[in-house]
């Protein structure tokens, strides 16, 4: 059992890849922001890359070890300590019951951080997953982000706990995250509704090279970046609507930017799955965990583009990292 | 397969023109995860959906590996697959075989249930939701006028006033073709054309909407199952139609309430305070849905009536049009 002392500013439990199958119904499929970093921490404490475990935002958590597991952090720096010691990121360590990990706020380039434990949580899957997806209050613990007083039950660790601890992630797979005022680069394909139909080249063109400010009205569901008066290469959406951004509702691809009007918002784990507006590119599978590094207000984003194999070559690429073989012993 | 243009990095992945009366297909690059498949013009075409559907079950029941899901619309159906498992050009040769093999859908008599619901017009929700836009968002939207989208939406659609209206949309059955955006939102189209009131969408689109609004865009019908952003012209409120703590009898099944292939009638007309204790009963389990779980929908039927009341159809579309060209848009 794992016992919460604070909740922090956004805690919520997660699984990977989230509630699957449920797109035709509405739901997302949820799951971490950064995958990347969620898979890695679980293959450091031995458990599959899927297995449920905290999405940590911004910081503020404090939890009480009640079981002896392996943990691991990966992510954004936020000064974790364990019984006061600090903790280093991609890296496995042994609790004890009545150990306490504490975490403060972020340090530095990053917003989340993924708390790992060998056994994974073991909240009741709810059609489905474990992945809480806070738009339907379903899924984690009772489709809420955790607070003080929760107690979340641990499932059996398959690999002990002694054993998967003091493992690390090589440095060379450690990400970067850009700095103030550096830009992450991410990568993304056309989408299904770019140019020439509906934008014009001269759109596209800027759309791919424009540093875009990610708004501080941005959460899990989407990513809102700059009004931008587009040139649109229709003079309206016909039967979509009035403005040239609508069209017939159809289904949105997970990490589409979908371009509402003059605003472009790159549709996240939680975001809507069918709409009106056009999708002008798509963010790469393998790129999507970088917005959940991505500091709402703060962080610039420049959109590089990828071919359609080029996108699939980094899912493949990115299998390959993301892999037990791959961790050294500290 | 001789039609076929490949463009390894364009949007546009393989078209086919209309054939044995089947509607053209467009392909559409959707990432390295997903695939767009669309049928016919971007135009207002109900009978689509009854294809879309058909083509969607048969999909499903082909499924080949790599294949994960679909989200049928409109017109489309957006497909997600694994990059890993199966190629984008497989994919494309599966779709086009079970569409070529798609039995006439003229003389289907499917299964559709009919659910009424309850609508207030012009309601407190519907109020609060334009005010914060135009206090937080934007003040000069042109859509919003005395505070509300219905006089806006009466404008547009060349009518005499919001009380004409709120009578096109309880004239008409709503076709629900599909349901996304978040949990079990409908898609609901006007099944009498003579009806069929078109709106542009908001410009930015709204931050927040409450749960149980009703909302125009394009021909679309939605209503807003949670709290959540939202682009629709929204006038009304109705009962929830998603209960992920499944309070209700009607929501026992599945926190859902919706299907795809639903009719949806909006009636009785009642009052903010008649639909307050109603919105109170769902969640106390006594209120009770009225749903004919047993209704069919017959497709030769329907297209007969469509020719019967087409000159009627036509003259609303060009009262609509010329109504349109004269007001602005977000």
């Amino acid at each position: 059992m794992l016992e919460v002392r604070n909740g922090g500013f956004e805690t919520t439990i997660q699984d990977y890849p989230g509630r699957i199958g449920m797109l035709s119904l509405g739901f997302a499929p949820a799951g971490p922001m950064d995958d990347y970093a969620f898979r890695f921490a679980n293959i450091l404490v031995g458990n599959p890359p899927g297995t449920a475990g905290l999405e940590i935002t911004a910081g503020g958590l404090v939890v009480v070890f009640h079981d002896e597991r392996a943990i691991a952090l990966c992510g954004a720096d936020m000064g974790a300590r364990l019984n006061g010691q600090a903790v280093e990121l991609w890296r496995s360590y042994l609790v004890r019951p009545g150990d306490v990990l504490e975490f403060d706020y972020l340090q530095g380039p990053g917003f989340r951080t993924y708390l790992a434990i060998s056994g994974g949580i073991d909240v009741p899957p709810v059609l489905g997953s474990r992945a809480t997806y806070l738009p339907g209050a379903i899924g984690g613990l009772e489709g809420r982000k955790l607070q003080a007083g929760d107690r979340l039950p641990l499932g059996e660790p398959t690999l002990d706990p002694a054993a998967a601890a003091g493992r690390r992630v090589p440095a060379s797979f450690v990400p970067t995250y850009p700095g103030y005022n550096e830009v992450w680069e991410l990568e993304a394909t056309r989408g299904p509704q770019a140019d020439p139909d509906y934008m014009t080249a001269e759109d596209m063109a800027f759309f791919f090279s424009h540093h875009w400010k990610l708004d501080a009205a941005s959460n899990r569901t989407g990513y809102r970046l700059d009004i931008h008066k587009w040139q649109w290469a229709r003079e309206s959406g016909g039967a979509g609507g009035g403005h040239p951004s609508n069209i017939l509702d159809n289904g949105y691809p997970v990490g589409a930017v979908n371009v509402c009007g003059d605003q472009p918002i790159i549709l996240c784990i939680d975001g809507p799955t069918l709409g009106g507006f056009i999708c002008n590119a798509v963010v790469a599978k393998a790129a999507l965990w970088k917005l959940g590094q991505m500091v709402p207000g703060w962080s610039y984003i420049r959109f590089k583009e990828v071919t359609l194999e080029e996108a699939i070559g980094l899912v493949k690429q990115q299998e390959e990292i993301i892999h037990e073989s791959n961790l050294e012993r500290s | 397969m001789s039609e076929q243009v490949t463009q390894p990095s364009g949007v546009i992945l393989a078209s086919f023109p209309e054939r044995n009366g089947r509607p053209s297909v467009v392909y559409r690059n959707a990432g390295d995860s997903f695939l767009l498949v669309e049928f016919g013009e971007m135009v207002f075409d109900l009978t689509m959906s009854f294809r879309v559907l058909g083509l969607d079950d048969a999909i499903k029941r082909h499924r080949p590996a790599g294949l994960i899901e679909t989200i049928p619309a409109l017109r489309s159906i957006l497909i997600n697959y694994d990059c890993r498992q199966i190629t984008v050009h497989d994919l494309i040769d599966f779709v086009e075989d079970q569409y070529e093999h798609l039995p006439p859908f003229e003389n289907l008599v499917v299964p559709s249930r009919i659910v009424e619901l309850p609508i207030a017009f012009d309601d407190k929700w519907t109020r609060e939701a334009i005010a914060r836009y135009v206090q937080y968002q934007r003040a000069d939207a042109p859509n919003i006028i005395e505070g509300t989208n219905s006089k806006y939406a009466a404008l547009y659609n060349g009518l005499r006033d919001e009380e004409e209206f709120f009578s096109y949309i309880m004239a008409t059955d709503w076709w629900n073709a599909a349901l996304g955006f978040f949990p079990g939102l409908p898609f609901a189209y006007p099944l009498d054309p003579r009806f069929a009131v078109v709106l542009p969408k908001y410009n930015p689109t709204r931050h927040w909407t409450p749960a149980g609004t009703i909302g125009i865009a394009g021909p679309c019908l939605a209503i807003y199952p949670v709290e959540s952003a939202g682009g629709y012209q929204i006038f009304a409120h109705t009962v929830p139609i998603y209960d992920p703590q499944q309070r209700n009898p009607a929501f026992r099944q599945s926190p859902v309430l919706l299907r795809p292939g639903d009719r949806l009638r909006f009636r009785p007309r009642v009052t903010d305070e008649e639909l307050e204790a109603m919105i109170q009963a769902v969640y106390d389990g006594t209120y009770q849905y009225v749903i004919d779980e047993t209704a069919t929908f017959d497709v030769g039927a329907y297209l007969h009536f469509l020719q019967d009341v087409a000159p009627e159809a036509e003259a609303f579309r060009q009262r609509q049009a010329e109504a349109a060209a004269r007001v602005p848009v977000p």
